[in-house]
């Protein structure tokens, strides 16, 4: 049953002309096999609808029986039970802690419990101790792009900071207990850099401005807050290759809390973590009304979760935060249209 | 003239009298503070502060991995402005030290410092000057991100 869903879903996306190549069927993935004409024949203003699953910053430590391992093992049992059952699941990177194999082994193999495909990105905690190795051996490449049912998909890797280390002569295990800490003040702004960008500007090229869009990036596309790299300091030239869709639905990790924002064409989600819930940094928020509620310290599930987004065939949208705990204010309990 | 008044007047040569003895620098038991030893003074809470910071990013609290900085990034969420208060899972009235003992022991399953440690204190320096300037509100049910830090570690190194 479960092998036959994710062969429907390789021929659906073949057939909208991208080589979808996913992590829950082959992987190391090649990014050599998305053709630009493919990614234009996918442009159409209607989506046939469905749903996607998202999970996030499961922080796995290499140690045995860690009690992270149980929080992203529920969060897999919790995509599996989703009826209808989404379509594939984003992953939107820190699988890892401290960018060990073992670590990200260890979230394959939980990973590759869904019912579903998968995509993921890394996030600073995968990368630093051997500068994605071991990541892109397990999952591929660090930036791709697919269609499905209509909506052109893209996932970045926006956590790349330049050489801070070098001068420094630190070792790998040093630089990365560096980027391990949120607020490090010694390692740099991140984005997407150079290559990326240009990646970006041809993969969207030929896509027509009414396609429906959705990114995928570890930090937010704002300025959130810099100092805990709640920011891609890139953002504004995505925005800017991007500004000329209709719409597009950007989500993104690392922030581990209920954030949305606006910025022209671009809604952003922030995603709940699996590990733990980090409070909000002290700034304005652009929408305060959607936030979480501040969780309770004696609850180690409190502030964590997964998430669903259902699309329509207007490329309407419905991000459904999935706490663990009940702490969602009314007024997204049941959801946040976008 | 009225009580009040006689009584203002009383004070009010008395803060003179103070003020002119002060003036013939004769009336200190001990000269004021100098510049040099205000100077050490904030230099010793300084160097407490970093030893904090050191300690709050340190997983050798626990023994799970975890940090303090795990949860708290620059201190924040701590609330030091609120303690002591009613804590549910210390069930009772607990101060900022209790609370970062049961942080210590439960999420990071480690070993409990001793209540007037100087790690214990270097970690409630640390926590506490990231909301220095914040109103103290005993109990306030809030959770609060600290003073924005805009560059460096957050506070004056020495
Ligand atoms: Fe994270
Ligand atoms: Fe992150």
């Amino acid at each position: 049953m479960e092998k036959i869903s994710r062969r429907q879903f390789l021929g659906m996306s073949t057939k909208a002309g991208a080589a979808t190549l996913f992590t829950g069927i082959f992987a190391p993935t090649a990014t050599s096999l998305f053709g630009l004409a493919g990614v234009a024949e996918a442009a159409t203003k209607r989506v046939d609808p469905f749903t996607f699953a998202i999970l996030t910053d499961a922080h796995l430590y290499d140690i045995k029986d860690h009690k992270f391992d149980d929080i992203l093992r529920k969060g897999v049992a919790d995509v599996n039970s989703m009826r209808p059952r989404p379509d594939f699941l984003l992953y939107a990177g820190d699988l890892g802690q401290s960018g060990k194999k073992a670590e990200l082994l260890k979230g394959k193999k939980i990973l590759d419990q869904l019912k579903m495909p998968y995509k993921i990105i890394p996030g600073e905690h995968d990368y630093y101790l051997d500068m994605g190795k071991a990541w892109r051996g397990l999952f591929g490449d660090e930036h791709w792009s697919f269609n499905h049912k209509g909506v052109h998909f893209i996932g970045m890797n926006s956590i790349l900071v330049p050489d801070f280390w070098t001068l420094k002569g630190l070792t790998p295990r040093e630089r990365m207990g560096m980027m391990e800490e949120l607020e490090c003040h010694q390692c740099g702004a991140w984005g997407v850099g150079e290559k990326q960008l240009e990646w970006l500007a041809r993969d969207v090229k030929n896509v027509s401005p009414d396609t429906p869009v959705v990114i995928m990036t570890h930090s937010p596309l704002w300025d959130y807050y810099p100092r805990w790299n709640f920011q891609t300091y890139d953002a504004p030239q995505i925005r800017e290759t991007l500004r000329k869709f209709d719409k597009v639905i950007a989500i993104h990790g690392h922030v581990h809390q209920v954030v949305y924002n606006e910025i022209g064409n671009i809604r952003s989600s922030g995603l709940l973590s699996t590990s733990w819930p980090w409070p909000y940094p002290p700034v304005k928020l652009d929408y305060p009304q959607i936030k979480q509620r501040r969780s309770d310290p004696g609850d180690f599930e409190d502030g964590l979760g997964a998430a669903d987004l259902a699309l329509n065939s207007d490329f309407d949208a419905i991000i459904h935060w999935r706490e663990f705990s009940d702490l969602l204010p009314a007024n997204i309990k049941n959801g946040l249209k976008i | 003239m009225n009580n009040t008044h006689m009584k203002r007047i009383c004070i009010c040569s008395g803060l003179s009298l103070v003020g002119a003895l002060f003036a013939l620098g004769i009336a200190q038991a001990k000269p004021p503070r100098s510049e040099a030893q205000a100077a050490q003074e904030r230099a010793a809470l300084f160097t407490a502060v970093a030893k904090g910071d050191a300690l709050w990013h340190s997983p050798k609290l626990g023994t799970n991995g975890l940090a303090c900085a795990n949860c708290h990034p620059d201190g924040s969420a701590t609330n030091v402005h609120t303690w002591p208060k009613f804590q549910t899972n210390l069930g009772k009235v607990g101060t900022l030290r209790e609370m970062i003992n049961w942080c210590i022991a439960v999420p990071m399953q480690g070993k409990v410092l001793e209540y007037d440690s100087n790690e214990m204190v270097a970690m409630e320096a640390y926590a506490t000057y990231a909301h220095r300037g914040i109103a103290i509100d005993l109990g306030k049910d809030e959770q609060h991100g600290g003073v924005p830090v805009k560059s460096g570690p957050g506070y004056p190194r020495f």
